[in-house]
């Protein structure tokens, strides 16, 4: 069966009865902000587009508020992937709207010194503040992305400002893509409030009304070629949640838009005869920005339910390697990390209403892994190492969430590193953190965002894609999610993603 | 002779082992083995012993129906994994035992002193694989208690009561599933968007957290 693309719409599993064919004119794989971005942008330009996803659309009666069953749903592996090496969870999502429908919308711009180094280092020429900043500005735009409104701070996120300040520290609201937050703090399990701009409602909608066609519950199996050129996508139709296979499909277009995210887009290049790989760097160089996270206890009442789930962070170290932020997740999620058990663990997790929790990520440029294929799946196999070198970064960021936790007012601080007290009471306590006596495998790892698996570089030899995520080896194929980065943005990804798919867009439109 | 005997005792001692004295009865479970629920029942009263500032157990908060339906929503991969990080903890005794008389039998059939012991030599061992296998138990079993609407109340954190206003995209998108027929919202079920009006902790708790009157 020919399906010729006319009105845009979403098509669900439900739908899908027999293998069918598609043509357009630009088919972007994966949902997520660069894809969303892409395809919204191709298909304003007047392309016919087609946007294959492989997780389902979630509406809100979808949502699960537990934390590991909400995780179960929308996370690829259930949200228990690790990486080998360095043992550290990792997830990435799956569901229409990828990440933007479970991270906490943070949005910040990559920072100068960050763009200075791609440019000069990467041969980025066209990578600069200059060159970037109107298609952040796009962006902003379009999902109005303001800071967090201090009505909705809440307690937790307050206390973060209050202990930067004492300290001189600089600490902002942070910017996210949201509009009318209430401060229920479940970004990760799927905003009930609708306020939370993920592509799923604002920039997929937008697609669709526009003429874009998307096919939920479609995994990409491979990239077609005809000679040198991309011609295509073939895959199968799955289950939502079970993967189970049903219809084959394909679809041929003469751009293929790869948003498939940093741990897929090189399995899918390589399950497909390792394309566009003439430099080798096909899923080499990943890089995550691994997070550690410290709880504080206060006398006075928290309340850290209420609150953006994210909302301040300070930048004052970004050239020191960390970032600071607040956090809020299920409590489940942030309780699997206090030590103790029995009598004594309950007595800590009573503390909850009286705490608070605050997360580093590391800008580890010296820690590098790699993307494989596994066999018999198209969940890939990660290996990653935190580099000795890099440890040093974590233990100064773990010391300095103390610091800025005391200052706060607090009078314990529970640092949840292997090998240390489990309780810190005071800043001479927390000195031992960054002693030198910190090893990788002392410390409970989250990895944060992912980067690197098919970096952009001038030099077609040491990079996949060129500045617009344009293959240098496969005509007709574009990359655009965060594998093109070159390095860690040393801050959150995904307005960088989304300005970088947003420059993308008429170079891919104008490019068959 | 005596080898076979051996060998033949050794298999009596080993199906003992892992197979006699467990509960029967109770609740059936659809991914959980009888002898599974009794040790995420030990391993939870150890871990969330009753009482307390949050008085509800590991048992009294069901670990076991909550574990099994995560097993449930869960790839078999996953599941296969989680059933096999049950096994090595329940007998793995036999190489890490519990301090006092009979540490080496099976973790349920310690006693609770005992349990809380072997867990602690887990979570503090020198070898990152065994504190790895203690942090993946914690996580199960932490995820299972903070799913008890009681212990969710105690701690504050309950999710509340929010109404979620009818989008463009609610126009798109049937239930998973579903096809679009299920789609019940039209244009005329646009609702205002969320206005920004903070959240009151104290207000209404969500249907599935809120306190079941008598």
């Amino acid at each position: 069966m020919t399906v010729a693309p006319g009105e845009g719409d979403v098509r669900v599993w439900a739908q899908y009865d027999r293998d069918f064919h598609e043509e357009a004119d630009a088919v972007v794989v994966g949902s997520g902000p660069a894809g969303a971005v892409a395809a919204y942008e191709l298909t304003r330009s007047g392309l016919r587009v087609v946007l294959v996803e492989e997780g389902p659309p979630f509406t809100p009666g979808d949502f699960e508020l537990d934390g590991a069953l909400s995780m179960a749903r929308t996370m690829r592996e259930g949200g228990l992937r690790v990486t080998r090496g360095t043992v550290m969870p990792t997830m990435q999502a799956i569901c229409l709207g990828g990440g933007s429908l479970v991270n906490s919308a943070i949005c910040v711009r990559a920072p100068d010194f960050v763009l200075d180094r791609w440019s000069e280092e990467f041969q980025l020429r066209e990578t600069t503040r200059a060159d970037l900043d109107p298609h952040y500005d796009a962006v902003a735009g379009f999902l109005g992305i303001a800071p967090t409104p201090e009505n909705v701070q809440g307690r937790r996120n307050l206390l973060f400002r209050r202990g930067c300040e004492k300290l001189g520290y600089a600490a902002e609201p942070i910017q996210r893509n949201v509009r009318g937050c209430r401060g229920s703090g479940e970004c990760f399990t799927g905003c009930r409030s609708r306020a939370k701009q993920s592509m799923d409602l604002s920039y997929l909608p937008a697609a669709v009304r526009g003429g874009a066609r998307v096919l939920s519950s479609a995994r990409v199996e491979r990239v077609l070629v005809d000679g040198r050129r991309a011609v295509g996508v073939s895959g199968r139709i799955v289950a939502p949640f079970s993967g189970r296979g049903g219809p084959r499909f394909r679809v041929s277009a003469p751009r293929v838009v790869l948003a498939a995210g940093c741990m897929a887009t090189p399995v899918l290049l390589h399950k497909s005869g390792n394309l566009a790989n003439g430099s080798g760097q096909v899923g080499e160089n990943l890089q995550f920005h691994p997070g550690v996270a410290v709880m504080g206890v206060f006398d006075e009442r928290v309340d850290p339910a209420f609150g953006a789930t994210q909302g301040y962070q300070s930048l004052e170290f970004l050239r020191e390697g960390f970032k600071l932020e607040t956090l809020w997740a299920p409590p489940a999620v942030l309780a699997v990390r206090m030590p103790g058990s029995g009598a004594r663990l309950k007595d800590r997790l009573a503390w909850i209403p009286n705490s608070a929790v605050w997360d580093a990520i590391g800008s580890c440029n010296r820690s590098l892994g790699r993307v494989r294929a596994r066999r018999g799946t198209s969940d890939p196999q990660l290996v990653w190492h935190l580099h000795p070198d890099d440890v040093p970064i974590l233990a100064q960021a773990l010391f300095t969430l103390c610091e800025i936790f005391f200052a706060a007012g607090a009078h314990t601080v529970v640092p949840g590193v292997h090998g240390f007290p489990d309780e810190i009471h005071s800043l001479e306590g927390a000195e031992v953190l960054r002693g030198g006596e910190l090893r990788a495998s002392h410390l409970v790892l989250g990895g944060n965002h992912a980067f690197c698996s098919t970096r952009m570089h001038g030099d077609p030899a040491r990079g996949v894609v060129d500045e617009h995520g344009r293959s240098h080896d496969l005509r007709g194929l574009w990359i655009v999610d965060t594998g093109i980065f070159p390095q860690c943005p040393s801050v959150n990804p995904m307005w960088t993603a989304m300005a970088l798919a947003h420059r993308a867009a008429p170079a891919i439109a104008a490019g068959a | 002779m005596l080898g076979r005997l051996l060998l033949a005792g050794l298999l009596v001692a080993a199906a003992a082992r892992f197979f006699a004295g467990y509960p029967r009865g109770g609740a059936r479970y659809r991914h959980l083995s009888r002898r599974e629920v009794a040790f995420l029942n030990a391993s939870g009263d150890a871990t969330f012993p009753r009482g307390g500032a949050i008085p509800a157990s590991g048992s009294d908060a069901n670990v076991a129906g909550y574990t099994d339906r995560w097993l449930a929503a869960s790839r078999p991969r996953i599941r296969v994994l989680l059933h096999l990080l049950f096994l090595l903890v329940e007998h793995a005794t036999i190489f890490f035992p519990a301090p006092g008389w009979g540490g080496w039998r099976r973790f349920t059939a310690l006693s609770p002193e005992q349990r809380i012991a072997v867990l602690d030599g887990w979570r503090c061992s020198r070898y990152f694989p065994r504190r790895l296998v203690f942090t993946s138990l914690r996580a199960v079993l932490t995820m299972a208690w903070f799913a008890h609407p009681p212990v969710m109340r105690q701690l504050r954190v309950a999710p509340l009561a929010i109404p979620t206003p009818v989008c463009e995209a609610d126009l798109l998108y049937p239930p998973i599933g579903r096809s679009p027929d299920a789609i019940r919202f039209t244009p005329a079920d646009l609702s205002p968007p969320s206005d920004g009006t903070p959240l009151d902790l104290d207000g209404p708790l969500h249907p599935a957290w809120a306190e079941r009157s008598a």
